[in-house]
């Protein structure tokens, strides 16, 4: 199990420990993710003192699953509600957060990390890599992927599809290895 | 919808939402239609699987100085949260946790009971600027707080499995608990200086009472939330009327779908 779904509940019985645990081992993730969408170190650092705030004051928000891709997708979410702010990006969804029957994530995040990723990503031909990754940490529309790379739409679809296909497989087999 | 051609194109899009790179409108859609179709469920889980994973290759190794910085500042603000505290917006959060609710007028009172007629001026002044302010992000917090949480409801009753759907002329009526939603993709522009207009029936009523109005985006996508309680509904329908609405449907509508 995702040690993260362990220390969530005793941060929902307000263990300050499991806190500062938690912290310890998410935060360069949060970091992470911040730094690379909004491309600056203080703005990541606050969006790391937001998140880690929104899991010790609303730990009930996590409802199952995979603590991981639930924190990243928090994180994600804070990052473009700061790059709405600056009223250059228009309003985009990121997929629900629903306790979905038979998900997947839950198996393959606790058995990734940060270099497992980057060698699966770096096994996409280059024109793939590049809509995925400015789709995902860029938070902007397909259709601004496709002026941005100047891609038809049905292209940007099917290199996307195509994409996160491989990266599905690859990961699989990586962590089942 | 679920028409083939249709159907091909919301599969393609599929991987754009578990991506996270469609609109807010076309993102409901897609939801829907991954709800109400297997084989689109099935690949959404397993691509979603796949671009939550590139959040990992995100993450970086943080200088221990701004680590210890970090979490210091972090552990500080813990520690004055007593267990139960929501979550303080950014503005609130600049000022110190005991000058806020009921406290702040305590606090202001003790502080200008204290000072000179000519600072007590002042600090009345600045203080009954800051209260407006905060009582003006206030609302606004609140209003933002709204507006998602309803968008959140909103996609939750369109995945739900267990929400009932519809098909109708360009789209899909889905029903979950007391709500009803409209989710078209393929609306036609209603002519100039018209909209659509939803109606709705009251079980075991002959007539059809009016509801919202609306129109499709330009991809002729749109989602509309019906403001009626739904156990008490017995049929929608939806008609093109001039702009503004109409007391009783004036034209032909588009469809009337029984909520069976």
């Amino acid at each position: 199990m995702d040690p993260g779904v362990r220390l969530m509940e005793r941060v929902a019985a307000r263990d300050v420990g499991a806190f500062e645990a938690l912290y310890d081992g998410y935060h360069r993730l949060v970091f992470g993710i911040g730094l690379r969408m909004l491309g600056d170190p203080a703005a990541a650092e606050d969006l790391t003192q937001t998140v880690f705030m929104k899991l010790w004051t609303a730990p009930e928000a996590f409802r199952g699953g995979s603590f991981v891709a639930w924190v990243s997708r928090v994180a994600r979410n804070r990052a473009l509600d700061v790059l709405r702010s600056k009223a250059v990006h228009p309003e985009i969804e990121i997929p629900a957060d629903l306790p979905l029957e038979g998900a997947l994530d839950d198996d393959v995040f606790s058995r990734l990390d940060a270099q497992r990723v980057r060698d699966a990503l770096s096994t996409l031909p280059p024109e793939q890599r590049a809509l995925i990754e400015l789709g995902f940490f860029g938070g902007v529309t397909h259709q601004e992927l496709a002026r941005r790379t100047d891609t038809p739409l049905g292209t940007v679809k099917t290199r996307i599809r195509s994409g996160l296909r491989r990266m599905r497989e690859t990961l699989g087999e990586r962590v089942s290895r | 919808m679920n028409e083939p051609a249709n159907r091909a194109e919301l599969m393609e899009s599929v991987a754009l939402y578990a991506l996270g790179v469609l609109p807010r409108e076309e993102a409901a859609l897609i939801a829907a239609f991954i709800a109400n179709d297997l084989e689109a469920r099935r690949e959404y889980l397993d691509l979603r699987a796949a671009a939550d994973a590139l959040a990992h290759s995100a993450e970086e190794p943080v200088d221990s100085a701004t680590s210890s910085r970090m979490k210091e500042r972090l552990m500080a603000r813990v520690r004055a949260t007593p267990p139960g505290e929501t979550v303080r917006t950014r503005a609130q959060a600049a000022y110190p946790a005991w000058i806020w609710g009921s406290g702040l007028a305590t606090a202001a009172a003790v502080v200008i009971s204290v000072l000179t007629a000519a600072q007590d001026f002042n600090l009345r002044a600045d203080l009954r600027t800051a209260q407006s302010r905060i009582q003006v992000l206030s609302a606004q917090n609140r209003q933002i707080e709204r507006v998602a949480a309803q968008d959140r409801r909103t996609l939750t009753d369109l995945l739900a499995p267990d929400a009932k759907r519809y098909e109708v002329a360009a789209g899909t009526v889905v029903v979950r608990r007391d709500r009803i939603y409209f989710a078209f993709s393929k609306l036609p522009a209603p002519p100039k200086g018209h909209v659509y207009q939803a109606w709705t029936a009251a079980k075991g009523a002959p007539g059809m009472a009016p509801s919202v109005t609306f129109a499709p985006n330009a991809d002729g996508v749109a989602v509309v939330a019906l403001p009626v309680d739904a156990t008490r509904v017995g049929a929608v329908a939806v008609s093109v009327e001039p702009d503004g609405g109409s007391k009783a449907p004036t034209t032909t509508p588009t469809f009337v779908k029984p909520l069976t």
